[in-house]
């Protein structure tokens, strides 16, 4: 590991002004540690924003929760709030990792982890997220685990967290710190990027900016929901395919839908045409099938990951399916 | 009151330096308080063939704390092989640091010395070395199958005729099966702390074997063995990857020489992948023939393995199949391909944990086909004389543990046709393996020192022994506890050191009945001549501390050895067992779950419940793990490994290990050695892949013949109805 200096922020105006192009702030550590050890993160500066009030859970001014991007992971799944308004959002945390891992974990962090990619991790490497122009090591090599959707020729890794793929389902806001002490929203969906040219870029923040809080709207799929990964192992592995799954049921037929998969492409992938499809229809079997199927039509898959099409397919109607059935 | 007899052998004692350990007081390699001791950090080639053009170590050297760089420049000469592709054994040389030339990626290329770890790990990501890339470095397996040699005049094995045994069946059964690279992986990193001091080596390492490993540091550096003590009181692990000595080693002594300080050298996880040995990829091609009436008449085993471009190291796949049936044509050939990756080396029943899938998937695939039972086709062809050795064995119990297994486990509620038992979305199946390991046996010698304090006798036992979290501990001082009618609270067990009489070490299944008999030797013989001191006939029992003072002594040392007799020598030697499976396959998702296991085991005396529970757990999880995820892949433009963490090399966790009963026959086997001891470190992870493999087709229909067999594999394969046999 690279020499750093570290320095523990007090409060929010001493880690902003403390920030430069090589620093990085600190929360759970459960990501960036790792990489410093693997020497892919080598700042020259860490600034600990962990013990920022960004710590609570509230709520807010339209009836749902505010979640601080300084709460672990573990706190946020078992919080009596959230678990009530959002338990789709705490299935899919509790999904994530290990114990461990999510009590040290934060809010914060997770909408900021590293793709999972072999490329990415390994120095030795090429990898246009790593290193802009030294190319992409698994658009030709090993890309069994890698994306389906929204790639490009700089870039085909996914997001690895699960606590995106049901904020993507639900929708939610992101709030940050701006470098200049103002803060701005982010709209979920606009948070994460596609690689497109430029992969070093996971998220549309910019540099030095700071999460502090993720807003959700009142309670979200609180009858109806299921979080599905599939994965190798039954804990402690990062999912091969997710699917995030909630909806409402008025008179028979499906009003709100949010649907969304992990492990397929640079961002939590929102499925907006299945969505949308869904809504209106009544909660079957074969409408399920039909949003399955139109949510993987436009899939890219190379050799390696096309098992990902119809594995897809298959955990959109579980997971649907498994919603229905949870209250039905 | 403990009695003598609560302890002795036979007894579930809980571990006698269990509490040492849950107090983090049990000292492991690198935990030893070594004044004056500096640290190492070694470095890794990035390409997999080639030569080092130029090294810039300017940087490094400026860097703060680092004492001494180490490249192939300035490297202390070391002894090399006399021959192109020598065969690895326990005792091979490992000389480390040697030229410029490159075999596989990751290879040992240079060392930094510093005054922290922190400072020498720093400094090792500083250094720039420039390679020439050679483009024919042999990466992919596939497209090196012409390139394949038999290594020795022991890869090809015949009785009988297979091609006319496989004329004269009335099914045949012709499939391939495929286990990737896996890596031992012992929770313990391969580590070590080496003083050189005028020649002579004090070195604290993590190895099974010590008397194997000081002989491979004496040869590596051409001195006298006498000269190297090496010290390993815990071992945190080892599945055999700590068997041999590996590079870090001699890196950590050739330093400590160089820089006249003792050197802590530490293996990272992810070196644990390139530099301490792993189990090869195997292809293994079974052909099967029967009767209709369930009589075997060939059975064809041919495996194609890869070695290193430098050494030669063969896993005996095709030896279960040699021994294992009653089958008069017989063939078993075994090939290498020499790759530029690490030499493989022994991992957890080598030979036997990748070969046992394929015979008993295949056994399983034979049984469907003729509509047999495959416990009742397994038992048709059993046999009480290994018909390789040409010789009876000690004990066999197979059949036992097929028939106890079945009513332990409820098989008689399977269902034959696949995909007939269903709950939900799950697919049920229940599969059934057969397993076997040699019971070896070596020459062990032990010392015990007896003293008299006040009314007790408090006993030391010293050998060379390990315990690599086996139990060694608990069942040596349970076997001096049975032959002294002491308790285990007044043994001292004193192992790891090479000071201490030599033993074969940890490995092979051999320890356990190896380290007992050694020191039930040394206690009959400290009995015997008290007794015969004071005329006292042989079989009188008289308490240890009355023989003490009968013969006016408050201390005696007795030495002992044990090894196998001739009797042994006219028998095969082999501990059996049985394993059975209840898997559960979601329909769609290709996720499944091990939901109960039952092993059977038939294997001698059980020193100690408890341990051997614990041994054929720790198995029974292996084996699994080969079948839920475990393997390593190679990178087909650069020939690295990407599975590179515990993150992509995934073992089962808690979560994915079922209910598992393990069943101890009783088994009186004095053939095998005086104590009737048979190994069980690695009967426990043999043929358990196969006997989930056969319960996912009884539950799919699918067969699954390449490992792991993972929920993409299992999409691919389509779980639809419907069976693929």
């Amino acid at each position: 590991m690279k020499p750093f200096t570290y320095i523990k922020a007090s409060n929010k105006e001493k880690a902003l002004q403390s920030f430069s192009t090589t620093s990085h702030y600190l929360a759970g550590g459960t990501n960036l540690v790792d990489l410093m050890k693997e020497n892919v993160e080598q700042p020259d500066q860490i600034i600990d924003v962990s013990t920022l009030n960004y710590n609570i859970i509230t709520k807010n001014d339209k009836a749902g929760l505010t979640l601080g991007a300084m709460v672990s992971n573990a706190d946020t799944a078992n919080n009596k709030d959230v678990r009530q308004k959002y338990p789709l959002l705490s299935m899919a945390m509790l999904s994530a990792a290990t114990a461990q891992i999510r009590n040290m974990a934060t809010n914060g962090g997770n909408l900021l982890q590293r793709t999972r990619c072999p490329y990415f991790f390994d120095i030795a490497m090429p990898c246009n997220k790593r290193v802009p122009g030294s190319g992409c090591g698994a658009l030709n090599g090993m890309n069994a685990t890698h994306a389906i959707f929204g790639y490009s020729d700089k870039c085909i890794a996914t997001n690895p967290s699960d606590m995106c793929v049901a904020l993507a389902a639900i929708g939610a806001t992101v709030e940050v710190q701006k470098i200049d002490g103002t803060s701005r929203m982010i709209n979920f969906k606009d948070f994460h990027r596609l690689p497109q040219n430029e992969p070093e870029f996971d998220t549309t923040l910019s540099k030095g900016e700071l999460i502090t809080a993720i807003h959700l709207d009142a309670s979200a799929f609180s009858e109806h929901y299921y979080y599905l990964k599939i994965r190798e192992r039954s804990s402690y592995a990062f999912a091969l395919i997710s699917v995030a799954a909630g909806f409402q049921i008025s008179n028979g037929v499906m009003s709100k839908v949010g649907l969304a998969m992990g492990g397929v492409a640079h961002q939590p992938w929102k499925l907006l045409k299945a969505e949308e499809f869904l809504i209106g229809k009544q909660p079957n079997q074969s409408n399920f099938e039909a949003a399955a199927e139109l949510a993987l039509k436009d899939a890219k898959p190379f050799e390696a990951n096309k098992y990902k099409v119809d594995m897809g397919k298959k955990a959109i109607v579980r997971a649907l399916t498994q919603a229905y059935e949870r209250k039905a | 009151m403990k009695t003598s007899n609560a302890t002795g052998i036979g007894n579930a004692i809980n571990r006698v330096e269990g509490h040492l350990k849950v107090m983090g007081k049990a000292k492991y390699a690198t935990e030893f308080p070594v004044e004056n001791k500096v640290y190492a950090q070694s470095i890794n080639s990035t390409i997999a063939k080639g030569e080092i053009i130029s090294i810039d170590a300017t940087a490094a050297e400026q860097a703060a704390g680092v004492l001494k760089i180490i490249t192939y420049k300035n490297a202390d000469k070391l002894k090399t092989f006399d021959e192109a592709m020598p065969s690895v054994s326990t005792d091979t040389i490992a000389p480390v640091l040697q030229s410029n030339k490159i075999h596989f990626y990751g290879e040992y290329v240079g060392l930094v010395v510093a005054k922290t770890f922190e400072q020498a790990q720093y400094a090792a990501s500083l250094i720039k070395i420039e390679y020439k890339k050679d483009n024919s470095a042999v990466i992919d397996f596939e497209k090196s199958r012409s390139k394949a040699f038999a290594p020795s005049k022991k890869s090809d094995y015949s009785r009988g005729d297979v091609e006319k045994g496989l004329k004269e069946a009335d099914e045949i059964i012709e499939q391939t099966y495929h286990t990737p690279i896996e890596h031992h992986h012992p929770m313990e990193l391969h580590a070590t702390i080496a003083n050189w001091d005028n020649g002579k080596v004090l070195v604290y390492a993590s190895q099974q074997m010590l008397e194997d490993a000081a002989i491979a540091i004496s040869g590596t550096f051409q001195i006298p063995t006498k000269d190297v003590r090496i010290i390993a009181p815990f071992v945190g692990g080892g599945f055999g990857s700590k068997l041999n000595l590996n590079g870090h080693v001699i890196m950590a002594i050739m330093a400590s020489k160089m820089v006249g300080q003792p050197v802590q050298l530490t293996v990272t996880r992810n070196q644990m992948f390139t530099n301490t040995n792993m189990r090869q990829k195997n292809e293994q091609k079974m052909r099967i023939g029967a009767k209709k009436d369930g009589t075997l008449t060939a059975l064809s085993h041919e495996v194609l393995s890869h070695t290193s471009t430098t050494a030669i190291f063969q896993e005996p796949c095709g030896m279960i199949s040699k021994m294992m049936y009653n089958v008069p044509n017989n063939l078993v050939k075994e090939r290498l391909i020499a790759m530029n990756l690490q030499t493989p080396f022994a991992m957890r029943a080598p030979g036997e944990a990748t070969g046992s899938f394929a015979l008993e998937s295949a056994i399983d695939e034979m049984a469907w086909k003729l509509k047999m039972d495959p416990i009742e086709f397994r038992i048709k062809n059993d046999s009480q004389h290994d018909l390789h050795a040409d010789k009876p064995f000690s004990s066999r119990l197979l059949v036992e543990c097929l028939r106890i297994g079945a009513d332990k486990f409820g098989w008689k509620d399977r269902k034959e046709q696949p995909r007939t038992n269903k709950k939900g979305n799950w697919l049920i199946g229940y599969g059934v393996s057969a397993a076997s390991r040699n019971a070896p046996f070596q020459k062990t010698n032990a010392k015990i020192i007896l003293k008299l304090e006040e009314k007790k006798v408090n006993v030391t036992v010293q050998m060379d022994a390990t315990d690599i979290g086996t139990g060694s501990y608990t069942i040596i001082a349970q076997t001096a506890s049975e032959y002294l009618q002491i308790p285990v609270d007044q043994i001292d067990v004193q192992i790891g050191d090479t000071d201490f009489p030599v033993t074969p070490g940890s490995g092979g299944s051999w320890g356990a009945a190896s380290y007992c008999n050694g020191v039930q030797s040394a206690c009959e013989n400290a009995i015997n001549k008290l007794k015969v001191n004071r005329n006292i006939k042989k079989d009188k029992t008289v308490p240890l501390a009355d023989l003490l003072k009968m013969n006016q002594l408050t201390s005696f040392e007795a030495e002992g050895s044990a090894e196998p007799s001739l009797e042994f020598k006219k028998y095969s030697v082999f501990s059996f067992g049985a394993n059975f499976t209840e898997v559960w396959v979601d329909k769609d998702t290709g996720m499944y779950r091990i939901k109960r296991m039952v092993n059977v085991a038939s294997a001698g005396k059980i020193l100690n419940p408890k341990t051997a529970y614990g041994q054929i757990i720790g198995g029974i999880t292996m084996g699994a793990g080969m079948v839920i995820a475990e393997q390593t892949k190679v990178e087909p433009n650069f020939g690295n490994f990407i599975t590179r963490s515990f993150a992509d090399y995934h073992v089962p966790v808690n979560l994915d290990m079922a209910n598992v009963n393990v069943v101890f026959l009783p088994e009186e086997d004095k053939i095998a050695n005086k104590m009737g001891i048979k190994g069980i470190g690695e009967l426990g992870i043999t043929s358990v892949a196969a006997s989930i493999a056969n319960a996912i087709f009884n539950a799919t229909g699918k067969r699954m013949r390449d490992l792991p067999i993972t929920p993409e594999k299992l999409i691919e394969a389509g779980l639809e109805p419907g069976i693929s046999a």
